[in-house]
């Protein structure tokens, strides 16, 4: 039996020092409540998009580190939990930079009514609920 | 003053609410068959109950966030949908045995078919759920369902034995004439019906509809503390009728009537008319405890706005999620299942699915990042643990026992 041999780095480069709050995408983005601007509820983080490279891409030297540019909702939750992965087109993005904070829930610094993530609660409505009479009156 | 009212109304409350059909037919069937030597099984819920709605209340309050939020983000996506495909097909089947619960209650007081009554408790249910503000809701069918409180004096009435009911109580064991496997499933039947799930994922989004803050807290565990053992001691007042009158005479509970016999016998039509005005009012709550909870669920698991505090067109999907559930109830009842076994079943799933609902919430009330310093102390973990081997427990044995015994025949 051989022992296996063992390969010295060149050079070993420390990771950059983080500047401001570390998150952990997993821990602290993936499946948080996102709230908008006046604290309604509009969706929950399915998924995050990152900028960079592609998986199998060869990533250069200096080359930037990647960055989150949006969260994801929609379809993206059924492929999370079965598997493969929806068309982009099919992705319902939230820009990363409409978001506000990051705590035990995320906010955005926009109204719920102006992002595509909120179009199935604006057709159910207009076209469901304000039909019916009292749906857009205070409870009594 | 006031502040002393509002705790009497939440304890009154709380013991209104905590009977629901799942209670009455479950402890009226055990005490027909095996008197109160399952007695201690809802203590034993009772106090488990108690430790859980107390801490989902304690993570709404300090945190905000809703018992399924909660289980979506500590379980994953994976886990967290089958646990929402579990409690919300079992919130389906309650809902579905509590509207039939409401007409077999009306059926009893005006011997018109309870089919015929489903469609105006279905219209009732949704109306309220659409309109009325959560606190007049909740107050209104936690204090009319007190008259359920009857149970318990026709007890007194009946002038049973009591020596013999506690020795039955006591003895801890099963009666001659019955099988152990039978006795164990009635157990887990009334393990769960005194934990159903949707109490938890209901008291926490009410706190959340109501506002709690942190100076809320003392209040909500007072009410907690003294609202759901007396409820407890009503469940047991059910069995206790049942055992007097129903197990000596040899009949088998397989309806609404029959969980109402004891109380005619020993009150007259005063009496039944009272047990049938709490039979509507605590059917009637559950009704729509458990149709809320399917939207909260659901509303919660994919962040959804919901909640009855802001109007329907601010909540779109919560309202038409709700609508569909209602309909789907009344969907089942309408191929002419009888709610009294859907009822029997809702009872022995909900104990399946416990160890799902009450993991996450031990978890995120030892997490300092949403609890801050109100996390669990020692004492209420261990607790915890201790239920949660319990409900684990009971949760494997349900369906080998259910298959074995013929669900409990």
């Amino acid at each position: 039996m051989s022992k296996a041999k063992r390969v010295q780095p060149q050079e070993i480069h420390a990771a950059p020092y983080p500047a401001g709050k570390v998150l952990d995408a997993q821990l602290h983005l993936l499946d948080r409540q996102v709230l908008d601007v006046d604290g309604v509820p509009v969706t929950t983080v399915d998924d995050i998009e990152l900028s960079g490279p592609e998986p199998n891409e060869k990533i250069p030297k200096g080359a930037p580190a990647p960055q989150i540019t949006a969260l994801l909702t929609g379809p993206v939750l059924g492929t999370r939990i079965f598997g493969g992965r929806p068309p982009s087109s099919r992705l319902i993005r939230i820009p990363w930079k409409s978001v506000a904070g990051v705590d035990t829930v995320v906010t955005l610094g926009v109204r719920a009514d102006s992002l595509d993530a909120s179009w199935v609660e604006r057709w159910l409505r207009t076209h469901v609920i304000a039909r019916i009479p009292g749906g857009s009156h205070e409870p009594e | 003053m006031k502040r002393l009212l509002g705790v009497a109304l939440g304890i009154l409350t709380a013991i209104g609410g905590f009977v629901d059909i799942g209670d009455l037919v479950t402890n009226a069937v055990v005490g027909s068959r095996f008197g109160m030597s399952l007695a201690w099984v809802v203590l034993v819920g009772v106090v488990g109950i108690c430790l859980f709605a107390n801490m989902s209340g304690r993570v709404a309050a300090v945190s905000g966030r809703a018992t399924f939020e909660v289980i979506r983000e500590r379980l994953g996506p994976r886990a967290g949908l089958a646990n929402l495909g579990a409690s919300f097909l079992i919130n389906v089947m309650t809902v579905t045995a509590e509207i039939g619960g409401i007409a077999l209650a009306l059926q009893l007081a005006s011997g018109v078919s309870y089919m015929l009554w489903v469609p105006f408790a279905l219209l009732a249910v949704w109306l309220v759920v659409w309109r009325v503000k959560f606190s007049i809701m909740e107050n209104v069918t936690g204090l009319v369902g007190l008259s359920l409180v009857v149970f318990a004096v026709a007890l007194f009435l009946l002038k049973p034995d009591w020596g013999a009911l506690a020795g039955q109580a006591f003895a801890l064991s099963v009666p001659a004439q019955e099988g152990a496997g039978v006795y164990w499933y009635y157990a887990i039947a009334l393990f769960g019906a005194a934990m159903t799930p949707y109490e938890v994922f209901f008291f926490s989004s009410g706190a959340v509809e109501e506002g709690w803050k942190i100076k809320d807290l003392l209040q909500s565990r007072i009410n907690v503390l003294l609202g759901f053992p007396l409820g407890g001691f009503l469940s047991i007042a059910i069995a206790g009728c049942a055992a007097v009158v129903l197990l000596p005479a040899g009949i088998s509970v397989t309806s609404l009537s029959q969980v109402a016999l004891p109380v005619a016998q020993a009150g007259g039509q005063l009496a039944l008319a009272v047990l049938i005005l709490g039979v509507v009012a605590a059917t009637f709550g559950a009704a729509l405890e458990t149709t809320l909870s399917s939207g909260y669920t659901l509303a919660q698991f994919f962040g959804w706005s919901w909640g009855k505090f802001r109007r329907p067109a601010q909540a779109a999907r919560f309202h038409v999620s709700m609508i569909v559930v209602l309909l789907a109830g009344v969907a089942v009842l309408a191929t002419g299942v009888d709610p009294i076994l859907v009822t029997e079943y809702s009872v022995v799933f909900s104990a399946i699915a416990l160890p799902l609902t009450y993991l996450p919430i031990l978890v995120v009330a030892n997490d300092p990042q949403y609890m801050g310093k109100h996390v669990n102390g020692r004492a209420v973990n261990i607790a915890g643990v201790i239920y949660l081997f319990i409900i684990l427990v009971a949760s494997l044995a349900a369906i080998p026992l259910m298959i074995a015994t013929g669900a409990g025949a």
